[in-house]
């Protein structure tokens, strides 16, 4: 397999064949059902890494970018947002008050993160012409919580 | 709604300890979540001095039993969930994008978020302490019905199953940010099969994360529901239902708690000895023996139940033999016909593969129904664990922090000091967890709080809680270390050690987008190796 | 019933504590050479290789045929062990249940005591934080344990047969055991059970058989020595 994806499919495939045998073996329901839900992550992870190395491939020796991203190295968002979700379970075991708090906050650091991402891919586009740089950071803005 | 968008050409940095926590530098949140997971390790082994202090001798009572089941859960839930797995998962955030040559992370926003989730997890497992009935106190694993809010009530128990819950979240968060970098952000020329050790045992651990972490998030929500009015698992069989659940994340976690120490081992090993990995594809592909096995071995932890089949899962967990047979075939190939330097990362690292063995060995054992049957739950299961998971993380973890450290700091560990804190270890290490062989066999169940005077049984755990003073004094002689060492600088320079990977080629510490000088061609695992032979090739053909 | 055992003679009662001792006796010798040919490996590699010049370090990094059939002799390691635990669990759980028992005790599990109750007698013994009375069996002869539990999963262990079993809501396990000697044995739970787990405790009183018909005519009464 180019890219050398092959091990992560070989992975997949012995996953495959351990939860067959569970199947016939043990026939539980829970078990067989985790098992699945897991061998289809590695199976896309592996499907994933594999469409995605073909930029690796081109060999050579790699570029190193001039022009750095223009990209804030900070984000009070992603904290915020972080934060949040955490108030919002805590909250269930403290007082619904701090839920409801967690909820406010969730909002308003989500939309300051949508913010954020627009803004990076706003200076994104301004910077396309650059230099040719390195295949990380052409897309160092692509990024996506969620 | 805030008002102005962000700067976008502003400053990239904010100075100072603000600017440190919301960083979205790879290495930053590395760091971080590296430095809180260290807290978390004091904060745990406090718990176990104090277990130890209660069971050093038969028939005493230094802690209540209330407290001493809160001491034993919240010693293995922080250990798990808030130190070793986290400590993986820091090295993997600061490493990985190094080692494949990238500038970032991909989404790093998303490992920041996962960073602060984590740590509300931490924070909330923890405050359970302040509660009138205080913290979690069902073990790591808090089995139902036990769980439940009838046989535990109280808020502390909740804090814990939200601790956990907000803990696991964060992990997968930041999981899936070194997954989708090591689908992004190679160099060219970075092919999977080029990308070092430590990097495959750290794309394989954070696939596991993401395919198991969230079948305990799941888990954790069920218990949540249950104890309060849901009754979810006190139908038919959900006893064993929950079990089914949660060990198909617990057994998973244990391989994500040793697959990134074994790849800082083997780089340590490797750039010690002069000499590539032995057998590199060979180790890739066992390692996805490894995984794919470690994945279908969960309800080995159930064969005492009746609820299982167990020679399905005595199969799949003998059959780890194999893969990590492998790993030690290549850890000696490594070293034949090398050149090897006895550093302190090395002889951490040698510690580290000792030290495992004999908990792999052990993992046969208890692989076996028959042999479980009497030893499980019992103090050999204790030791079992204590030399794969502590000694199998601790030690490569030490053996990576001794490697590294001239990386993340620019300046050298002392030899001296490190030497110290490996003996004090080892000691501490071998006289805590060995003689639980013993007892375990003879008949001690764990987390009990008091045990009657059975013949040995008192002088065996006597000189366990010794040893666990001379782990807590190996750990004490390596702050000691950082401290000294960090004060009075020895500067390392960028490749103090002639390392084989793509982070000894930028300068230490790494600056904020990581390479500044043109990476060296990638046509292997270990390019700066290639080009230091390439180097002595010329200047043998032209003397 | 096909005979898998190694060296359990054919007909004979399955006695856990041989099984087990049997199994441990096999898997520690391999254990013990393993770490010791790793060691041994490890410390020849240091002391062969270290203090020689960088430049003086081989090349050669890979010997896929070596490492294969490597991996092939690791497999037959794992195929002999399988073999040797499969034949022993066939044993422990299938043999053995189906075994005529000479008694049935049912082993019911609360917190934080445990009650021993003979059908055949109509005696009960109760042991844990609510008092200490023993668990009286004849040597020699099959038991039927079954066992349940009222609240949260305990784990009924008794060290000396080398074995436990778990009790879990809902449902009734069992199992079946031998005592091949007289004696008294502890026993305790072994799965966490709450606040007082560590007292969950009991003792077996293994006597010859005429002893046990005596003490279960007398109902129960006295404690044979």
């Amino acid at each position: 397999m180019r890219g050398g994806a092959l091990p992560l499919f070989a992975w997949g495939a012995l996953l495959l064949v351990l939860l067959a045998l569970n199947w016939i073996w043990t026939g539980d329901a829970i078990q067989v059902g985790s098992f699945a839900f897991a061998a289809l992550v590695i199976i896309a992870g592996g499907a994933l890494l594999a469409l995605r190395s073909r930029e690796a491939l081109r060999g050579g020796p790699p570029r190193v970018s001039r022009t750095r991203e223009s990209v804030p190295q900070t984000s009070f968002a992603a904290v915020l947002v972080g934060l949040s979700v955490g108030a919002i379970l805590f909250g269930l075991t403290f007082g619904r008050f701090i839920v409801y708090f967690g909820a406010g906050m969730l909002v308003i650091s989500l939309g300051r993160l949508a913010l954020e991402l627009r803004a990076e891919r706003a200076s994104r586009r301004g910077t396309q012409d650059g230099p040719q740089d390195t295949g990380g950071s052409a897309r160092a803005g692509e990024g996506r919580p969620g | 709604m805030t008002t102005a968008a962000p700067a976008v050409h502003g400053p990239t940095r904010i100075p100072g300890v603000l600017g440190a926590l919301t960083s979205t530098d790879h290495k930053r949140i590395g760091l971080n979540l590296g430095l809180l997971s260290l807290v978390f390790f004091l904060v745990g082994g406090l718990f176990a001095l104090l277990m130890r202090a209660q069971i050093a001798q038969p028939d005493v009572q230094f802690v209540s039993d209330q407290t001493y089941s809160q001491l034993f859960t919240m010693h293995g839930s922080t250990m798990i969930y808030l130190f070793v797995t986290p400590m993986a998962l820091a090295m993997a955030l600061y490493l990985v994008p190094l080692q494949i040559g990238a500038v970032s992370l991909a989404g790093p926003r998303l490992a920041l978020i996962g960073f602060w989730i984590w740590l509300s997890g931490g924070l909330v497992m923890q405050s359970g302490w302040l509660t009138g009935d205080g913290a979690g106190r069902d073990g790591w694993f808090a089995y139902e019905p036990l769980a439940n809010g009838t046989n535990t009530p109280g808020v502390g128990q909740d804090m814990w199953v939200i601790g956990v819950m907000l803990a696991a979240l964060g992990m997968t968060a930041m999981a899936a940010c070194v997954a989708a970098t090591i689908a992004r952000r190679r160099a060219p020329g970075m092919a999977l099969l080029r990308m070092p050790v430590f990097t495959w045992t750290a794309l394989v651990s954070v696939l596991m994360v993401v395919a198991s972490f969230p079948v305990l998030i799941l888990a954790m929500s069920l218990m949540y529901i249950d104890r309060h009015g849901g009754h979810i698992f006190s139908g038919f069989n959900g006893a064993i239902d929950y079990q089914d659940l949660f060990w198909f994340f617990g057994h998973p976690v244990v391989y994500v708690m040793f697959f990134p120490y074994l790849g800082a081992a083997a780089e340590v090993v490797a750039v010690c000895s002069h000499k590539r990995w032995f057998g590199h594809t060979a180790f890739v592909a066992s390692i996805m023996a490894f995984a794919a096995l470690s994945m279908s071995v969960w309800a080995h932890h159930m064969f005492t139940t009746g609820g299982v089949t167990n020679q399905y899962f005595a199969f799949t967990s003998t059959a780890l033999v194999v893969p990590a047979g492998i790993e030690y075939f290549d850890m000696v190939g490594t070293m034949v016909g090398g050149s090897i330097v006895l550093r302190t990362s090395m002889l951490f690292a040698l510690m580290f593969f000792i030290q495992f063995l004999i908990g792999g060995l052990s993992g046969i054992f208890l692989a076996s129904p028959v042999l479980d049957y009497h030893v499980e739950d019992s103090y050999v299961v204790i030791a079992h664990f204590h030399y794969t998971l502590f000694a199998g993380s601790v030690f490569g973890f030490f053996a990576g922090v001794y490697h590294w450290f001239p990386k993340v700091t620019g300046a050298h560990l002392r030899d001296s000091w490190g030497r110290i804190h490996l003996v004090l270890l080892a000691v501490g290490t071998n006289l805590t967890f060995f003689p639980m062989f013993f007892l375990g066999q003879d008949g001690m169940p764990r987390r009990i709080s008091r045990y009657p005077a059975h013949p040995g049984w008192g002088t065996l755990n006597l000189l366990e809680s010794i040893g666990a003073g001379i782990i807590a004094l190996g750990v004490l002689s390596f702050l000691v270390n950082v401290v000294v060492s960090l004060r009075r600088r020895q500067p390392a320079g960028d490749d103090p050690w002639q390392g084989h990977t793509l982070e000894w080629a930028t300068s230490s510490p790494p600056p904020a987008y990581n390479f500044e000088l043109p990476l060296p061609p990638i046509r292997s695992y270990a390019p700066l190796l290639d080009r230091r032979h390439e180097q002595l090739d010329r200047a043998g053909a032209s003397p | 019933m096909v005979q898998v055992g190694l060296l359990a003679p054919p007909g004979a009662l399955v006695d856990t504590r041989h099984e087990y001792d049997h199994l441990f006796s096999i898997y520690v010798p391999i254990a013990v050479a393993v770490f010791a040919l790793v060691v041994l490996a490890i410390g020849f590699a240091v002391l062969r290789y270290s203090r020689r010049a960088p430049s003086q370090a081989a090349r050669w990094h890979e010997h896929n045929r070596l490492e294969g059939g490597y991996a092939l002799a690791l497999a037959l390691v794992v195929v002999f062990l399988l073999y040797l635990t499969f034949s022993a669990e066939h044993r422990v759980d299938t043999v053995a249940a189906h075994e005529r028992p000479a008694l049935t005790v049912d082993v019911t599990g609360a917190k934080w005591e445990w009650q021993f109750y003979y059908p055949a007698y109509g005696i009960t013994a109760r042991s844990g934080t609510v008092g200490r009375q023993p668990l009286v069996v004849p040597v020699g002869e099959a038991i039927r344990f079954n066992v349940s539990t009222i609240d949260v999963i305990h784990a009924f262990w008794i060290p000396q047969l080398r074995y436990k079993r778990d009790l879990i809501p809902g449902t009734t396990e069992s199992a079946t055991l031998l005592f091949d000697r007289a004696g008294s044995f502890p026993g305790q739970c072994a799965e966490f059970c709450g606040l007082r787990h560590a007292d969950m405790v009991f003792t077996v009183r293994a006597v010859n058989p005429a002893q046990f018909a005596a003490w279960a005519r007398a109902g129960g009464k006295g404690v044979p020595s």
